[in-house]
C-alpha cells in the first residue's frame, strides 16, 4: 500500500492534469456510448415496422424531427454520429495530451532528482552499489514508471468509470439485460486480482535473471583480455550459457502464466458476450426486447468488457510500477551527505592539517586507520608512504570527507572538519586521485573544470607543467580532442597528467596527489616534481607515493603500515633510523651490480637500431 | 570508428528484406511453434469474422421465422466460436513464448560466441556498453517482436479478408459504401506510423545519451565532488533530460492523434452502414422488410463489421512500426554476427587440429615446447599511417627474461600484444621455434601465455576463484602455493577473509596493488611458457614488490618472459634489457653492460637512482645500508 502511496506522491503537482485526462476520457467514452445509442433509436424508433412506443425511444426520436421525415433523411443520424465520433476523437486526444504532459513533467523531474541525488550520495554508498544496477534503476525502472503513468493511471480511472457510468445507462434501457450483461464481471475482477500477484512475482524473477545475465556479459566483455590471455573462452561460454538459460526459462515461465491468465480471462469475457447474445436474442424472439436495445447491449458489452479485460494488464503494469518505484525509492531514500548546520563564510584555509587520534573502519572490518595523529604547517609538503592497504588513501578520503572518522578528529586551521562545509573543503582542495576520471568532453574542457574562468593560455600552461602539453598537441584535434567512450582513449599516464593539469589550474589551499604519478615514467615524473616544488609554500601539499624520489623533498614523511604511523620525519631523519623507510630506501637505491668492468661490455653493446 | 560513425549505421530508410531474411534463420528452429501459432491465427480470424453473421441469423430468426430451435442452434454456434478464442489465445501466448525466449537465447548465445572470437581491434573501436546492448536489449527486442509480428500479420490479413468477404456476401452495394473508410484509414496509418517511427528513433538516441550521462555521473562521482561541480553536472544533465522530455512528449502526442482518428473513422463506418443500410431497408420494406433488400439482421451485422474494421488495420500498422523500429537492432546484431574475426586459426591449422592425435604434444600436432620467439622484420600499426613498430627484430630463447624499457608510447606494450597474438604484425613475421605463429593454433599459444597487466581485471568472486582462473583444475593447495611463489600469500592471508575475500565488480573492492598480486598469482598458476608482465607491480608497495621479485625470479626459470616496467629495480635482473624508442630498439644488453655503455639506459638509470643517492647523501644518508 505504501508503494501506491509513493506513486501517488510522485504525481504531486500534476494530479489535476490526470484528473482532467480522466474526465476527457470519460467524456470520450460517453460519446462513444452515445454513438452506439443512435442506431438503437433509429432501428427501434424509425426503421422498425412497428415503431417502439416506449417514451425513451419516442423522446429520443423527437430530438431529431418527425419520424416520417427522418425515415427519408437517415443521413441526419449518420451526420450526428460522425460529429460525435469526431468529438469523441477530440476528447481522446485531449486525454493523451494531458496525460503525456503530466507524465513527462513528472519523469523529467524524477530523472533530475535521481541524477542530483546520485552526485550527493556519500562515498560509502557508491562503494557498495554496482554501477550497472544504479544505471538500470535510473533508466529502465524510470521508463517502467513512465509507461505506467502515461497510460495506466488514466486507464484505471476509465475502467472504474466505464462500469459506474454504463451501469445506469444500461439500466435505463433494460434492467433484465443489464443483469445478464454484467453477471460475469465479479468473477473476472476476482480472477484478475488473483493473477496480479502471480504475474508480478514472475516479473520479478525475470528481472533478476536478466540482471544476472547482463552482469555476466559485462564481466566477460570488460575482462576480455584476461579471457583471451588464459584461453578461457569455453569456460566463459558455459558460464554465460547457464545465465542465459536461466533467463530464458524464467521468461518462458512468465509467458506460461500470461497464457493462462489471458485465455481464462478471455473465456470469462466471451462467456459474458455469449450470454448477452443468446439470452438477448431469445427475448428478442419472444418479443420482450426491442431490436435496437438488443443492438445496444451487443455493442455496450464489448465496450465495457474491454477495459475490464485490460484490468489484468493494468494490474500487471501496476505490479511492475510498484517494483520500479521501490527500486528508485531505494536510491532517493538513501541519505545524502549533509553539511554542518552553520556554514561559515567561505575563504581560503591557511592549510594547517591536524589528525588527532583518528580511527576509521569500513563496516565491521579491521580498522583501516588506527589512532593516526599528525600535523602539518601551512604551506608544508607532507608525504605518505606505506604498503598497499596501509591506509594512505583513507587519509585523503577523510580529508575530503568522503568518509568521516569513527573516532578522533581531523582539523584544518584548528577547526574540526565536521564544522566546515564539505563543499568548502573540497573547493579549497585540488586532488588528483589514483585512477583519475575524465569526463567525456574535450581535453580542454576537462582541464578547465579545475577553474571555470581559466583562459586558454592558462590551460596550456597548466598542461605544460603537468608535462602533458606535448602529448595533447600530438592529437589530431589537439586540445579539442574528445576524451572517453566517444573520443580517444588516453593512456593511464596521460590521464594522470591531464588530471594533474586540471588540479594545477586552480589555486587551492590544499593540493593532494594520491599516487597520481604511478603511470608516468620517471623522467617525466622528475620534471613534474621539479615544477611542483616551485609552488612550495603556496599551498599545503599531500603526496602519496611508492617511489621515494617522489617523497624525498617533502618536509615531513609519514610511514604507514596497517593503519598506524610507524615512522615520521623528513628524509634525512628517516634514513638515519632503522625501519621500514630505510629498508625501502636501501631496496630502491641499492646498485647491486657494482660498476661493470668496462671494456668487454662496451664492445658488446653498441647502439642498435 | 567513433561512436558517431556507429550511430550512422542506425540510419535506415526502407524495409530491408535481406536483413530480415538473415534474422529469420534464427526463427528456423522454432518453425513448428511459429507454424502452429500462424495456423491458429488463420483459423481464429476465419471463425471470428463469422460472428456478426451469426448475430444476423439470430436477429432475422427472431424477427421473422421465430424458430426457437434455430435460435438455440445459432447460439450454440456462437458459443462454440467463442470457445475457440481462449484456446487460440492460450496457444498464441504459449508458442510465442516458446519461440521468443528460445530465439532470444539462441541469438544471445551466438552473439556471445562471436564476441569470444573477435579480435581486439574490434573491441578497441567499440565501448563495452555498446556491445552489451547487442546481447541484451537488441536480442530481446527482436526475439519478442518477431513471433507477434508473424501472428498479427497472418491474423490481420485473414480477418480483414473475412470481414470484407462477409460484407460483400451480405450486400455488395452496402459493403462498397462501408469500404470507403478503408483508403483514409490506410493512408492515415501509413503517415502516422512513419512519424511515430521517426520520433521514436530520436527518443531512443537521446535515451542512450541519457544512460551514458547517468553512467558518467556515477562513475565520476568522486571527481565531481572533488571539483565541487555537482551543480554544473546537474545543469548539463538537465539539458539532456529536458530534450528527452520534449521528444518523448512529441512521440506520445503523435499516437494521441493517431488512435482517435482511426477510431473516429470506425464510427463513421458505422454511421455509413446505418444511413445507407437504413435507406435500403426503408425503400424495400413497406411493412415486410425481411424478404427483399436489407434485413434488420444484415443492418446490425454491417454496423458491427464497420466497428471492427479498424482493429486489424491498426494492429498491423503497429506491428510494422515495431518491426521497422527494430530494424536498427537487427542491423547492428547482424553486423556483429557477420564480422569476421581477423585473427583466427587458418584452415590448415584447423585441419591439423582435427588430425592431431589426442595424445599429441600440442592440440595442433606441433611441438608443445616453445624454445624461442623470433620477431622477424616486424612492422605494426594499430591504425593505418600510425606505425608503432617498424622493421623490428628480436630473438628470445627459453629461460630468458627480456625487459622492455622506454617512454610511454614507445611501443613496449605493443610488443607484448604481438607476442600474445592479440594483434598480428602488419608486416614481417613472428616465429615460434622457426615456425610462423600464424601456422600454430591460437588457443594453444594463448593457453601457454601468462599475462599480468598494469590494471589487471579480476572477475567478481573470491580471491581464490580469481587465482583459479589460471588453472581451473587447481586445488586450493596449488592456489596457495602459486600465491606463495609470487610472494603474495601473506598479503592475501592478511585480507579480511583471506582467500575467500570477495574482490567485487572488476576487483573494485581490492586496491590496485592487491589486484596486481592476485593477477600475478593467477598467471603463475597457469604455468605458462611465456610470461608477460606489463607494469605488473607498479602499484604494489616496495616491500611486497621485492618479495614478489624474488618469487618471479624463480618462476621465470625455463620460461620466456617479457617485462615492462618503469621502476628500474624491477628490471635490473632481466637477462636482457631492450631500450625502446619510437618502435625501435636503441639499446640492448644486460644491466651491467648497458650501464657500462653509458648510453640511454645509463642516463635513464642514473637519473633516477643516482639522483636518489646524491640527494640521500646531501641529506645525510648513513654509510652502509643493511
Amino acid at each position: 500500500m505504501h508503494r501506491l502511496l509513493r506513486i501517488w506522491n510522485l504525481m504531486a503537482g500534476h494530479r489535476l492534469r490526470y484528473a482532467a485526462a480522466i474526465v476527457s476520457l470519460i467524456i470520450a467514452s460517453a460519446l462513444l456510448y452515445a454513438i452506439q445509442y443512435i442506431p438503437t433509436v433509429v432501428i427501434d424508433g424509425v426503421l422498425a415496422a412497428e415503431p417502439s412506443t416506449e417514451s425513451r425511444v419516442e423522446s429520443s426520436v423527437a430530438l431529431f424531427g418527425s419520424r416520417d421525415w427522418l425515415r427519408d433523411n437517415l443521413w441526419v443520424f449518420a451526420a450526428v454520429m460522425a460529429g460525435l465520433a469526431v468529438a469523441a476523437g477530440f476528447f481522446t486526444y485531449l486525454r493523451g495530451l494531458l496525460a503525456a504532459t503530466a507524465t513527462e513533467s513528472i519523469v523529467v523531474d524524477l530523472r533530475d532528482r535521481l541524477f542530483s541525488h546520485l552526485l550527493h550520495l556519500p562515498a560509502d554508498y557508491h562503494d557498495k552499489a554496482e554501477t550497472g544496477d544504479l544505471v538500470q534503476r535510473c533508466t529502465s525502472d524510470v521508463e517502467t514508471l513512465r509507461l505506467f503513468l502515461v497510460s495506466q493511471v488514466v486507464e484505471i480511472g476509465r475502467a472504474a468509470f466505464m462500469l459506474a457510468a454504463a451501469f445506469p445507462f444500461m439500466l435505463w434501457i433494460d434492467m433484465r439485460m443489464t443483469l445478464v450483461a454484467t453477471c460475469c464481471l465479479p468473477p473476472i475482477v476476482f480472477f484478475c486480482l488473483i493473477f496480479f500477484r502471480r504475474v508480478r512475482d514472475r516479473f520479478k524473477h525475470v528481472d533478476e535473471a536478466e540482471g544476472a545475465m547482463t552482469s555476466a556479459v559485462q564481466e566477460n566483455l570488460t575482462g576480455i583480455r584476461v579471457v583471451r590471455a588464459f584461453a578461457r573462452q569455453d569456460f566463459e561460454r558455459e558460464k554465460f550459457a547457464e545465465k542465459n538459460a536461466v533467463h530464458r526459462d524464467s521468461d518462458f515461465q512468465l509467458y506460461k502464466v500470461l497464457s493462462q491468465f489471458w485465455s481464462i480471462s478471455d473465456f470469462l469475457c466471451l462467456a459474458q458476450v455469449s450470454l448477452v447474445t443468446g439470452v438477448g436474442g431469445y427475448w428478442l424472439l419472444a418479443g420482450s426486447l426491442g431490436i435496437g436495445s438488443y443492438y445496444f447491449f451487443l455493442s455496450a458489452v464489448n465496450m465495457f468488457l474491454w477495459p475490464v479485460r485490460m484490468m489484468g494488464r493494468i494490474l500487471a503494469d501496476l505490479g511492475k510500477a510498484t517494483v520500479a518505484i521501490d527500486r528508485v525509492g531505494e536510491i532517493l531514500d538513501s541519505p545524502v551527505e549533509t553539511d554542518a548546520e552553520v556554514e561559515p563564510a567561505s575563504g581560503r584555509f591557511e592549510g594547517a592539517i591536524t589528525f588527532d587520534n583518528v580511527t576509521f573502519h569500513h563496516g565491521n572490518q579491521k580498522p583501516v586507520l588506527d589512532e593516526v595523529s599528525f600535523t602539518t604547517k601551512p604551506g608544508e609538503t607532507l608525504a605518505i608512504l606505506g604498503p598497499s592497504g596501509s591506509g594512505k588513501s583513507t587519509i585523503i578520503h577523510l580529508l575530503l570527507r568522503f568518509y568521516d572518522p569513527d573516532s578522533g578528529t581531523v582539523r584544518i586551521d584548528g577547526r574540526p572538519l565536521s564544522e566546515i562545509g564539505r563543499k568548502q573543503m573540497r573547493r579549497e582542495t585540488s586532488v588528483v586521485l589514483q585512477e583519475p576520471f575524465l569526463f567525456s568532453k574535450t581535453i580542454q574542457e576537462n582541464i578547465r573544470l579545475g577553474r571555470s574562468g581559466a583562459s586558454d593560455g592558462e590551460i596550456v600552461e597548466a598542461a605544460s607543467i603537468a608535462c602533458v602539453h606535448e602529448s595533447i598537441s600530438e592529437f589530431e584535434d589537439g586540445y579539442e580532442t574528445l576524451v572517453g567512450e566517444r573520443g580517444v582513449t588516453l593512456s593511464g599516464g596521460q590521464r594522470q597528467r591531464t588530471a594533474l593539469a586540471r588540479a594545477l589550474l586552480d589555486e587551492p589551499s590544499l593540493m593532494i596527489l594520491d599516487d597520481s604519478l604511478s603511470a608516468v615514467d620517471t623522467e617525466t615524473e622528475h620534471l613534474i616534481l621539479q615544477a611542483l616544488r616551485q609552488r612550495h609554500g603556496r599551498h599545503t601539499t599531500i603526496i602519496v607515493a611508492h617511489r621515494l624520489s617522489t617523497l624525498i623533498h617533502a618536509d615531513q614523511i609519514l610511514v604507514l603500515d596497517h593503519g598506524r604511523v610507524l615512522q615520521r620525519g623528513n628524509h634525512r631523519e628517516l634514513v638515519s633510523q632503522d625501519g621500514l623507510y630505510r629498508r625501502i630506501w636501501n631496496i630502491q637505491s641499492a646498485m647491486p651490480d657494482a660498476e661493470p668492468d668496462g671494456s668487454e661490455s662496451r664492445a658488446k653493446n653498441g647502439v642498435r637500431r | 570508428m567513433s561512436l558517431e560513425d556507429i550511430e550512422h549505421e542506425e540510419r535506415i530508410v526502407a524495409f530491408d528484406w535481406p536483413l530480415w531474411k538473415q534474422i529469420l534463420t534464427y526463427a528456423k528452429p522454432y518453425r513448428r511453434a511459429l507454424g502452429i501459432m500462424i495456423g491458429c491465427g488463420f483459423g481464429l480470424a476465419a471463425v471470428e469474422s463469422g460472428l456478426p453473421y451469426i448475430t444476423k441469423l439470430i436477429i432475422d430468426n427472431a424477427l421473422g421465422a421465430k424458430e426457437t430451435a434455430d435460435h438455440w442452434r445459432y447460439c450454440a454456434i456462437y458459443a462454440s466460436i467463442f470457445a475457440c478464442i481462449p484456446i487460440a489465445v492460450f496457444i498464441f501466448i504459449w508458442f510465442a513464448g516458446r519461440a521468443a525466449t528460445g530465439m532470444a537465447y539462441d541469438i544471445r548465445a551466438a552473439a556471445f560466441d562471436k564476441l569470444q572470437t573477435l579480435s581486439f581491434s574490434y573491441y578497441d573501436e567499440r565501448p563495452v556498453g555498446w556491445l552489451m546492448a547487442r546481447l541484451t536489449s537488441d536480442s530481446q527486442k527482436l526475439a519478442s517482436i518477431l513471433p507477434w509480428f508473424c501472428l498479427d500479420i497472418a491474423w490481420g490479413v485473414v480477418y480483414i479478408s473475412g470481414i470484407m468477404g462477409w460484407m460483400l456476401f451480405l450486400d455488395w452495394q452496402l459493403a462498397l459504401w462501408v469500404f470507403t473508410i478503408v483508403p483514409p484509414l490506410a493512408v492515415i496509418s501509413v503517415i502516422f506510423q512513419r512519424k511515430l517511427m521517426r520520433s521514436q528513433r530520436e527518443t531512443r538516441k537521446i535515451n542512450s545519451k541519457l544512460t551514458a550521462s547517468f553512467n558518467e555521473g556515477i562513475v565520476g562521482e568522486r571527481t565531481t565532488k572533488t571539483l565541487s561541480r555537482e551543480a554544473d553536472s546537474l545543469a548539463e544533465f538537465q539539458e539532456l533530460s529536458s530534450s528527452m522530455r520534449d521528444y518523448s512528449r512529441r512521440n506520445l502526442l503523435q499516437s494521441a492523434v493517431y488512435l482517435p482518428m482511426v477510431m473516429a473513422l470506425g464510427s463513421i463506418g458505422v454511421a455509413l452502414a446505418l444511413w445507407r443500410g437504413g435507406e435500403a431497408l426503408g425503400v424495400d420494406v413497406g411493412g415486410a422488410a425481411l424478404a427483399v433488400g436489407v434485413s434488420f439482421g444484415t443492418l446490425v451485422a454491417f454496423m458491427q463489421y464497420a466497428l471492427q474494421f479498424h482493429i486489424p488495420i491498426q494492429e498491423m500498422a503497429e506491428r510494422f512500426t515495431q518491426l521497422q523500429a527494430a530494424q536498427a537492432s537487427a542491423e547492428r546484431l547482424m553486423q556483429l554476427m557477420t564480422t569476421e574475426p581477423t585473427i583466427v586459426d587458418s584452415e590448415e591449422v584447423l585441419e591439423r587440429m582435427r588430425l592431431a592425435e589426442p595424445g599429441a604434444a600440442a592440440i595442433d600436432g606441433g611441438s608443445n615446447r616453445i624454445e624461442s620467439i623470433q620477431f622477424e622484420n616486424v612492422t605494426f600499426a594499430y591504425k593505418k599511417g600510425e606505425t608503432v613498430l617498424s622493421n623490428f627484430d628480436l630473438t628470445v630463447r627459453q629461460g630468458e627474461a627480456i625487459a622492455l624499457v622506454g617512454a610511454t608510447g614507445s611501443g613496449k606494450s605493443t610488443i607484448a600484444n604481438l607476442v600474445a597474438r592479440f594483434y598480428e604484425p602488419t608486416g614481417g613475421r613472428i616465429l615460434l621455434d622457426g615456425v610462423d605463429y600464424k601456422e600454430r593454433s591460437l588457443s594453444w599459444l594463448q593457453s601457454n601465455l601468462g599475462i599480468v597487466l598494469q590494471t589487471p581485471h579480476l572477475f567478481s568472486g573470491t580471491v581464490r576463484e580469481n587465482i583459479r582462473y589460471g588453472n581451473l583444475a587447481a586445488t586450493d593447495a596449488e592456489i596457495e602455493a602459486a600465491a606463495e611463489l609470487v610472494g603474495a600469500h601473506d598479503a592475501i592471508a592478511g585480507l579480511d577473509r583471506g582467500y575467500d575475500t570477495e574482490v567485487g565488480e572488476a576487483g573494485g573492492l581490492l586496491s590496485m596493488g592487491q589486484r596486481q598480486f592476485v593477477a600475478l598469482a593467477r598467471a603463475v598458476l597457469a604455468d605458462p611458457q611465456i610470461l608477460i608482465m606489463d607494469e605488473a607491480t607498479s602499484s604494489v608497495d616496495t616491500e611486497t614488490e621485492q618479495r614478489m621479485q624474488r618469487g618471479v625470479e624463480v618462476v621465470l626459470e625455463g620460461r620466456i618472459a617479457f617485462i615492462i616496467a618503469h621502476r628500474l629495480s624491477t628490471i635490473r635482473n632481466a637477462d636482457r634489457i631492450l631500450v625502446i624508442d619510437h618502435g625501435r630498439i636503441i639499446e640492448e644488453g644486460n644491466h651491467a653492460h648497458l650501464l657500462a655503455a653509458k648510453g640511454h639506459y645509463y642516463s635513464l638509470y642514473t637519473k633516477q637512482f643516482v639522483r636518489e643517492q646524491e640527494e640521500g647523501l646531501l641529506r645525510g644518508r648513513p654509510s652502509g645500508g643493511e
